[in-house]
């Protein structure tokens, strides 16, 4: 009934009607920029609160580290200060090697195993493969004290192996594993379908459309998540704690005792020698830069994986 | 143009029944107990143009993807009926799957070359996946695959540059060369135009009709102009009230655009609906 071409009649707009529009249309805009001067207010605060302890820490490892790396610290072993020669405290050298040489190691242990876990996990659909992924998801957050008491009790007790850069290695591996293997799992996810039904459609078998199609599509993923699990790995102190033995020589021996920069760290800060102590903020500087080169080398593999795909 | 319609016309008066690519006797394909497209009962003629066309959800590509076996990965995908190439059951003959799709080549909507190849290693993949390493070989499939897709004059000297260099129709010439490479019997392209400008598809559609003298060629199309232009025999596909897709025409293009025998068929090309 109601018909809209029934109306014969333009619905006419008062004059005052027209005011009244206009007058709350623009208190309701007042009211919204206000708001939303107040609201970008608020973020800027918050955005000041969140870097003070950044800047200071920052300002804090340079002022202080920067004095510390010295040629003599790079190259020379540590040497305990006496009353006679209280700055003799040698170098770190043999942590940086021992840092270097554990994830060196735990890097060719963990990554392709990792790949070839998160390339099953992406192409599987299997119920297998959805436990497979809850225990990575899992392992991703678990607490990295557990991978030391792992490498502890598996390589340490139950394999016999002393003290080691293996040891430790190993400890971080299981550590950078889940990583992995998540970032893989996503970068395979991420290649398109169409790549792999073209490579389907020319009779190519699916282990080769995994391997030669999609794993190359999905490399920039996968070295970007590699690279972040080293720079986590790299920090940390408590995998390597109990089983790498703290040796102060200098040594690419995966039998052998080593040193690591975080557990270096964590010796010297305990010291009673103010030297020893100062050095500590060297080998964090050190530690920070490593960390800042690898997420830099990271970004710019995947800015360059989004200049493939566009 | 009209010089392109004189001589499809004189191709459908030249047809000869009974040498068929393939067949189709009741195909019908389903996903997890729901069917998508039916009741395909049709020849796709050697050395022609068979267009499949129907509005959307009337199973033209899902039944595309049943002639080379796409479907298999498919978890729940189920391809019922026979489908013959050269007279063997692709489904249930000693014909392996891999070397079906190499009989029976496909070029998809959207160009796909691999974005981690040349563009010589994307036309020779093929050949590679299945084997074959001999340079010599590799180099002159690349040449010739290339200039049957029109595309070695522009690509000539950059062979080694990455395939995503290339404009999307000339990505869409690389990906007809790979298809080609293999030497196919049969290429299937499902709406192979559709993502490229006017230009670009001109190309296409001229070179499918010189290439149809060396490989039978199945198209599915949402352009109806299209199918009018390059085809020579056409299957019109319909959704019906159970949305399952299904067969409702097949015969040559002139018939199914001028006198089809179907009210629907001719609703459908007049543009009444769809």
């Amino acid at each position: 009934m109601n018909d809209l071409t029934q109306l014969d009649e333009p619905i006419e707009i008062g004059q005052s009607m027209r005011e009244e529009i206009r007058r709350v249309s623009h208190a309701a805009r007042a009211r919204r920029l206000l708001i939303s001067r107040i609201m970008t207010s608020l973020c800027a605060l918050a955005l000041a609160i969140a870097a003070v302890p950044l800047v200071l820490l920052l300002w804090q490892l340079i002022q202080r580290g920067a004095p510390q790396l010295t040629g003599a610290f790079f190259t020379k072993v540590p040497a305990t200060p006496t009353l006679i020669a209280p700055n003799a405290t040698g170098g770190l050298s043999n942590a940086i090697i021992g840092s270097i040489a554990l994830n060196v190691y735990a890097a060719v242990m963990a990554i392709p195993i990792g790949v070839l876990v998160g390339v099953f996990l992406a192409e599987s659909t299997s119920k297998f493969a959805g436990a497979l992924r809850i225990i990575a998801q899992t392992m991703a957050g678990a607490p990295s004290i557990l991978m030391g008491l792992f490498a502890f009790s598996f390589v340490l007790q139950d394999l016999h192996v002393g003290f080691s850069a293996i040891a430790g290695s190993f400890a971080l591996a299981v550590l950078m594993l889940p990583v992995i293997v998540l970032s893989t799992e996503i970068a395979v996810l991420n290649v398109p379908n169409t790549l792999r039904e073209a490579g389907l459609a020319l009779g190519a078998k699916p282990h080769k459309v995994s391997l030669r199609i999609v794993l190359p599509s999905a490399l920039t993923g996968i070295v970007t998540g590699s690279i972040l699990a080293i720079s986590r790995a790299i920090g940390e102190t408590a995998p390597v704690l109990l089983v790498i033995g703290g040796g102060y020589l200098n040594s690419w021996q995966p039998l052998n005792p080593v040193s690591a920069l975080p557990l270096s760290i964590y010796e010297n800060a305990k010291s009673e020698w103010p030297s020893q102590r100062a050095q500590v903020w060297g080998a964090a500087l050190l530690l920070v830069a490593f960390v800042f080169v690898l997420s830099l080398t990271a970004r710019i593999w995947a800015s360059r994986k989004q200049r493939v795909s566009n | 143009m009209s010089e392109t319609q004189a001589t499809n016309q004189q191709a459908v008066i030249e047809r000869v029944p009974g040498h068929s690519a393939m067949q189709l006797k009741d195909v019908a394909v389903s996903f997890n107990g729901r069917v998508a497209v039916r009741d395909a009962t049709f020849d796709i003629a050697k050395n022609r143009v068979t267009s499949l066309i129907g509005p959307s959800g009337s199973g033209k590509t899902t039944l595309l993807r049943a002639l080379n076996r796409l479907h298999d990965l498919t978890p729940g995908a189920k391809v019922s009926g026979q489908i013959l190439l050269e007279g063997t059951d692709i489904y249930r003959g000693d014909v392996t799957v891999t070397e079906l799709r190499t009989r029976v080549g496909m070029v998809f909507q959207r160009p796909n070359p691999f974005p981690t190849m040349s563009i010589y290693d994307n036309v020779v993949s093929g050949l590679r996946f299945n084997g074959i390493k001999k340079k010599s070989l590799l180099d002159e499939a690349a040449e010739t695959s290339l200039r049957s897709a029109a595309l070695w004059d522009s690509v000539e000297t950059r062979l080694k540059v990455a395939a995503s260099n290339l404009s999307g129709g000339e990505q869409q010439r690389l990906c007809i060369a790979r298809a080609l490479a293999m030497d196919p019997e049969v290429l299937l392209m499902d709406e192979p135009t559709s993502a490229l400008d006017p230009i670009a598809t001109l190309k296409i559609e001229e070179l499918m009709t010189t290439l149809k003298e060396r490989v039978t060629i199945v198209i599915v199309t949402h352009n109806m102009q299209q199918a009018a232009r390059i085809s020579d025999d056409c299957a019109f596909l319909l959704m019906g009230e159970d949305r399952a897709g299904e067969l409702i025409e097949f015969d040559t293009t002139e018939k199914i655009f001028n006198n089809p025998n179907d009210p629907r068929t001719l609703d459908y090309t007049l543009g009444r609906f769809g």
